[in-house]
């Protein structure tokens, strides 16, 4: 029971986590703005309460001492992606500080790296929140206290993981992932290709692909014009 | 223009691709450089004054803001008044640290003066703040791109795969969560900013894990930290030549131990001193630490009449295991005086006393020494060679703490060559191995003894015959053996 719960957690923590992930890649390319960074604040409130729930019950569980070896083993891995997934955060939280800092919002303003990434990035954070969509209603320059309240967190957070490795003690080297070598190929082949275009596969095509383009617009622009004519036929 | 300055043509050998140190000025920490390239790429950015930037044309979406290599090269010769030869090679400096990649072969990092396109990577994945790759990071980027490619990575790509999974194997369940979920996170987002994204990943690691035959431009390298103290040296003149031959010569003469030599002497180290090691091989009768019974202290204090079997054998390791010991050293004079050399000991005795007595004592005690051991005629005299000798009297005019240290080291090695040995295999040595006692281990007490402790120690007065039994039980214990303390128990 509680190790679905923390499964489930720990999913949606780490659901958040590349989502703040995918935010902080943004900042300071052309792309950034203020709703950027407020996105990037609910993201990391949200990837944090997650965290802490995620953390006092994988706690609890671990330092139960009735525990039996299979669900302890199960526990331990748990426990050790939780401490990896923190860890990604931590990392990308103090880079969305520096780079926040790099890249002030307002005052004296940098010019912002043109990056080629131009689209809003609301549905990512709308994602990692699990709600429908996002809602940006922070005040014109929150984002300077935003990143002493960031800076707070950073610590926080910090604390949270050597914390955690003070009361629960699991030997890494003991644990076994489930997963082998190779095993993201298996289950989410669909997934994983239906959107993605390769990077090399787009480049170098341009001409050919403007061929193709055109071909397919003229076949539907022929089928058009032939349904007009016999409507017009009809009528 | 640290950069500019150093790619001076002059200075530079050969065309830009074989360029031996990429084009990196020696001596200078990566990160004054990657601050300056960071700079010279957000003054590219400028609105008006930046460089030309146009869009890329896709199937159907038009990604903005890619640059041409040519409009780059143009850029910076205007902006710092340089050769072309020069912004070239500054713009493949970029390139190079992955402050801009191409779009069409990312693998190729060459800037073309053509037509082709480029692109500004994103400050999340510059270089300059060294935010050094993690192997959970590159896991992660491994795994996805194993998913997008079917499992169809580079070669180098599949070995640092299968090597981060014997590695970091513990977490692999995060990579391949974190892996998916980023995919999942991706495709929230345009298409072209989906596209982007891969690319400046894509680059970013390029540069941090180049594939094999490409040299990595984060390389501190080894040269780096020695080249700084070769010109430290470079500056020395002759006399730093004449220190360096005799440092030299006498590194030659030193006599140098086989490390097989050296192992063996540990070895043998280990083995004679595991079983007197409380720690790996326990005390007997039992650990007063654990145990709350004084037992074990009351047997080995420093000045027992009859001491333990181990303490006797540790007399045999060496002389100075001897000499330290208390009823070793009163041992060892009693055999000395069956040899009528008793007054070799005494002299060392009398000789750490004035090293490690009073100042003010000092020139009293070494006169009494002189005149005890050392004078011509002297009751005890001690037989030391005439060099040692004539050097302690001339000290000895003006007397110091130290001023004996030499004739003791003399006696101290006549001690260890000569009767040291023939003490080991006396019979008075024998003896005393024979005498020695093994304490036997410490039964755990049934359960009304538990209480003892508690009533033995702080009211003596109440229990009068008991608890004087037990206050004298220290030095009985150690003269019956252990079977004392039991006993009395």
């Amino acid at each position: 029971m509680v190790r679905e719960e923390c499964k489930a957690l720990l999913d949606a923590l780490n659901k958040a986590t590349a989502c703040y992930h995918h935010l902080v890649l943004t900042v300071g390319g052309s792309a950034d703005s203020q709703n950027l960074r407020e996105e990037l604040q609910k993201t990391r409130q949200k990837a944090q309460e997650l965290a802490v729930a995620t953390g006092s019950l994988l706690t609890t569980a671990l330092r139960d001492k009735h525990l039996d070896a299979e669900e302890r083993s199960e526990f331990q891995r748990l426990w050790v992606a939780f401490s990896g997934c923190l860890e990604l955060l931590e990392a990308d939280m103090q880079r969305a500080l520096t780079l926040g800092t790099a890249f002030p919002l307002h005052a004296p303003r940098r010019p912002l790296v043109r990056t080629g990434v131009s689209g809003r990035s609301a549905s990512v954070a709308a994602r990692a929140l699990s709600v429908r969509s996002l809602r940006h209603d922070a005040e014109p320059d929150f984002d300077v206290e935003d990143l002493r309240k960031l800076e707070r967190e950073i610590l926080q957070v910090g604390k949270m993981i050597h914390d955690m490795e003070m009361k629960v003690n699991v030997p890494r080297w003991t644990v076994q992932a489930r997963q082998a070598a190779g095993a993201e190929l298996l289950s989410s082949a669909g997934a994983s290709t239906a959107g993605f275009l390769s990077v090399e596969e787009r480049t170098g095509r341009c001409d050919l692909s403007k061929a193709l383009a055109a071909t397919v617009f003229s076949a539907v622009l022929l089928a058009a014009i032939a349904l007009a004519v016999c409507v017009a036929k009809l009528s | 223009m640290l950069i500019s300055a150093h790619t001076d043509p002059a200075t530079r050998p050969g065309p830009w691709n074989q360029d031996p140190g990429w084009g990196r000025p020696v001596g200078q920490p990566l990160n004054a450089l990657f601050a300056q390239m960071e700079r010279m790429v957000l003054s590219m950015q400028d609105p008006d004054q930046g460089v030309k930037m146009g869009g890329q044309r896709l199937l159907i979406t038009v990604i903005p803001h890619a640059v041409t290599g040519n409009d780059i090269v143009e850029w910076l010769i205007q902006k710092y008044c340089i050769s072309e030869e020069e912004a070239l090679h500054l713009g493949l400096l970029l390139l190079r640290h992955g402050y801009l990649y191409p779009l069409r072969a990312p693998c190729s990092l060459v800037l073309q003066l053509d037509g082709t396109l480029y692109r500004f990577q994103t400050p999340y994945f510059w270089t300059s703040t060294l935010w050094l790759a993690t192997e959970l990071d590159y896991a992660i980027y491994l795994a996805k791109k194993n998913m997008q490619k079917q499992g169809a990575l580079a070669n180098h790509e599949k070995e640092h795969y299968d090597q981060l999974h014997r590695k970091i194997g513990h977490t692999w369940d995060l990579v391949v969560m974190q892996a998916r979920e980023q995919l999942r996170a991706a495709k929230q987002r345009k298409k072209g900013d989906r596209l982007v994204i891969a690319c400046q990943e894509q680059t970013y690691w390029l540069v941090n894990r180049p594939p094999p035959g490409v040299p990595s431009v984060l390389e501190q390298g080894p040269e780096r930290g020695a080249c700084i103290v070769t010109r430290g040296q470079m500056t020395k003149n002759m006399d730093f030549y004449k220190w360096e031959i005799e440092y030299c010569r006498k590194a030659l003469g030193r006599i140098r131990v086989k490390s097989s030599v050296c192992l063996e002497a540990y070895l043998k180290f280990s083995s004679q001193h595991g079983p007197h090691d409380p720690i790996t091989s326990g005390c007997l009768p039992s650990n007063p630490w654990i145990t709350d019974d004084d037992t074990y202290w009351a047997m080995n204090t420093s000045s027992v009449a009859v001491p333990t079997k181990l303490r006797v054998e540790r007399w045999g390791f060496s002389f100075r295991e001897l000499l330290e010991d208390p009823v070793g050293r009163a041992h060892f004079m009693d055999f000395l005086r069956k040899e009528f050399s008793a007054e070799n000991l005494s002299f060392w005795e009398a000789c750490e006393e004035l090293r490690h007595g009073g100042q003010a004592q000092v020139p009293a005690l070494a006169d009494s020494v002189y005149q005890q051991f050392l004078a011509p005629g002297a009751a005890r005299w001690v037989n030391i060679d005439s060099q040692t000798m004539e050097l302690t009297l001339e000290g000895l005019c003006r007397p110091h703490r130290y001023v004996l240290d030499d004739a003791q080291m003399h006696i101290y090695m006549l001690m260890k060559k000569d009767s040291y040995p023939r003490f080991l295999k006396s019979d008075v040595y024998k003896a005393l191995q024979a005498e020695a006692v093994i304490p036997p281990e410490t039964k755990r007490r049934v359960f009304p003894f538990v209480w003892r402790p508690r009533h033995s120690s702080p009211r003596p007065a109440l229990l009068p015959a008991s608890a004087s039994a037990s206050a004298s039980g220290d030095t009985a214990a150690a003269a019956h053996g252990p079977g004392g303390g039991d006993g009395e128990a």
